[in-house]
């Protein structure tokens, strides 16, 4: 398990509008370690989702770069995203939308590769409704489903993008678990961007503070909860409220900043 | 997920009946409406209230209706309309799809063009009537070009919006699974905007009636809109009631035809 499994060096990022240049990230650095679920939270608009564009490869930054395993980071490197809302395909069935990232690689008509979706599909009880289409789901089934779409292509780095923020409540909590416990099964190493400072510390090993823009990493905050087993648990922790009356300040300061 | 039958409680069987007898009274008005414009028509012409020369009536038409059934020529001008109208909506609406295709691939070539689409739109093509008449001839060509030029421009805008209207998201999603931009097109875009496919198709079903017509009444010798315009010139009343008729039936059945084929769609 190396440190620096992947890393962002300096990296900054400006958007050009007519109007004139927006600054977004400013000198970001900071690595994640293999298997490492880490999140980033900070003041809305503050380019949270940039970081994860950047990192996909969707965005290239003005300057610094990302490296993975010490190189730099090129499409071969699968990393795998994930949206608020699942993206399913409604004119998909389950079982087409989860190999949709194989169809477009070429291998859909990989055996090995179709016998991971199957199993995945299995593993993780979609497998009676993989002839389904998306809106015969509930939203927690569907998120699942989304999940196994990006887990079947054997992502590196798993990017998570308020994943959860379009759920109810009751919902939002359970589905944490379930992913939670897919992707530690999975042995997956994520990056996740959210609002919900509960949320980050009850899934994360570690949660990097952002400020306003330009954006800088103000801290990162290393999470050791009493009981690990899953994040409803986690919440339950002693500790909990005062990792999240830490972050919560940091947030608050920095959108006073402004 | 799987519907199971169920017991209804005795309030549901009220609902159910209350909205089956619902339905059947809409039918049931319609059905008497049409019965009733047809029977006033009749009398009032019969009585000379209205004269039948100037006001026809559903008698005398389903004479010369009739007439022309026996005599064959009905179908002659029915084929000629219809293949009109057939070619021109299947024309058109190919041709409409890849120019919007053409547009959505190319943001250079959309911002180039935005302004004489506009312009296309804006104008009311039977006004190229005539330069259509001298430059592809009078006759069955000039009839779909005239169709084609009032489908092809809405069909180009619908789809157009449709294709830009794709979530920015989805986009990304296949981005990051390192999609190319054919792939984004044909597995994204073009199935995406499918139910606004469907609804361009129904909306073409009726353009491209007007578009025949309208290029029968310019030049024809043959067809319903020919019938209509030479009827009227003759003042064959009869003849025009008929022919608008059977006009009417056609783009009913063409209509429905589109209808069947997007409950297909729906249903995927």
């Amino acid at each position: 398990m190396s440190d620096d499994y992947l890393q962002l060096k300096d990296v900054s990022l400006s958007y050009h509008t007519k109007e004139g240049e927006i600054k977004a990230l400013k000198n970001i650095n900071f690595c994640v370690k293999q298997n490492e679920y880490i999140s980033i939270v900070g003041p809305s608009g503050c380019g949270k989702t940039t970081i994860l564009s950047l990192i996909s490869g969707l965005l290239k930054p003005s300057s610094g770069e990302v490296l993975f395993e010490g190189k730099k980071l090129d499409k071969s490197i699968q990393i795998g995203y994930m949206f608020q809302r699942d993206n399913l395909f409604e004119w998909r069935t389950i079982y087409k939308n989860v190999i949709l990232g194989l169809e477009l690689k070429g291998m859909a008509k990989d055996k090995q590769s179709l016998e991971r979706a199957n199993n995945l599909l299995k593993k993780y009880g979609l497998y009676d409704f993989k002839d389904c289409y998306p809106s015969e789901l509930s939203g927690g089934m569907r998120q699942r489903a989304a999940l196994i779409r990006t887990l079947v292509l054997k992502p590196k780095v798993l990017l998570l993008d308020e994943p959860f923020s379009a759920l109810d409540y009751q919902t939002k909590l359970n589905v944490c678990d379930d992913v939670h416990s897919i992707i530690t099964k999975e042995k997956q190493t994520v990056i996740a961007v959210t609002h919900d400072i509960g949320e980050a510390i009850s899934m994360s090993d570690r949660v990097a503070i952002l400020s306003s823009r330009p954006s800088i990493i103000k801290t990162v905050q290393e999470i050791h909860l009493q009981h690990i087993d899953s994040p409803l648990k986690r919440r339950e922790s002693p500790e909990f409220s005062k990792y999240f009356d830490n972050i919560w300040k940091e947030i608050d300061n920095a959108e006073k900043k402004d | 997920m799987q519907r199971k039958k169920i017991d209804y409680s005795n309030e549901h069987i009220k609902y159910l009946k209350l909205k089956k007898t619902d339905k059947i009274t809409t039918i049931l008005a319609q059905i008497f409406l049409l019965i009733t414009i047809i029977a006033l028509w009749e009398l009032l012409t019969q009585l000379k209230v209205l004269d039948p020369f100037f006001w026809s009536s559903p008698s005398r038409m389903f004479k010369t209706l009739f007439d022309m059934i026996s005599s064959g020529s009905l179908f002659e001008h029915i084929g000629i309309t219809m293949a009109e109208t057939i070619l021109g909506f299947i024309i058109a609406t190919a041709l409409g799809y890849f120019i919007a295709v053409l547009l959505w691939w190319s943001e250079k070539l959309r911002k180039i063009l935005d302004p004489y689409i506009v312009v296309l739109n804006a104008l009311p093509k039977i006004a190229l009537g005539p330069i259509i008449i001298i430059w592809v001839g009078a006759g069955m060509p000039a009839i779909i070009t005239m169709c084609i030029l009032i489908c092809v421009v809405i069909t180009t805008l619908s789809m157009l919006s449709a294709f830009l209207s794709c979530d920015k998201d989805k986009i990304a999603l296949m981005r990051s699974m390192g999609a190319n931009k054919f792939q984004i097109l044909f597995k994204l875009i073009l199935p995406n905007a499918l139910p606004e496919f469907v609804s361009v198709l129904k909306i073409n079903v009726g353009m491209s009636w007007v578009g025949t017509i309208m290029g029968e009444y310019l030049v024809s010798k043959a067809g319903l809109g020919y019938l209509i315009v030479y009827g009227g010139q003759v003042f064959k009343l009869d003849l025009v009631m008929a022919s608008t008729l059977v006009l009417c039936l056609l783009a009913c059945v063409m209509y429905l035809f589109v209808g069947i084929l997007e409950k297909k769609v729906r249903k995927k």
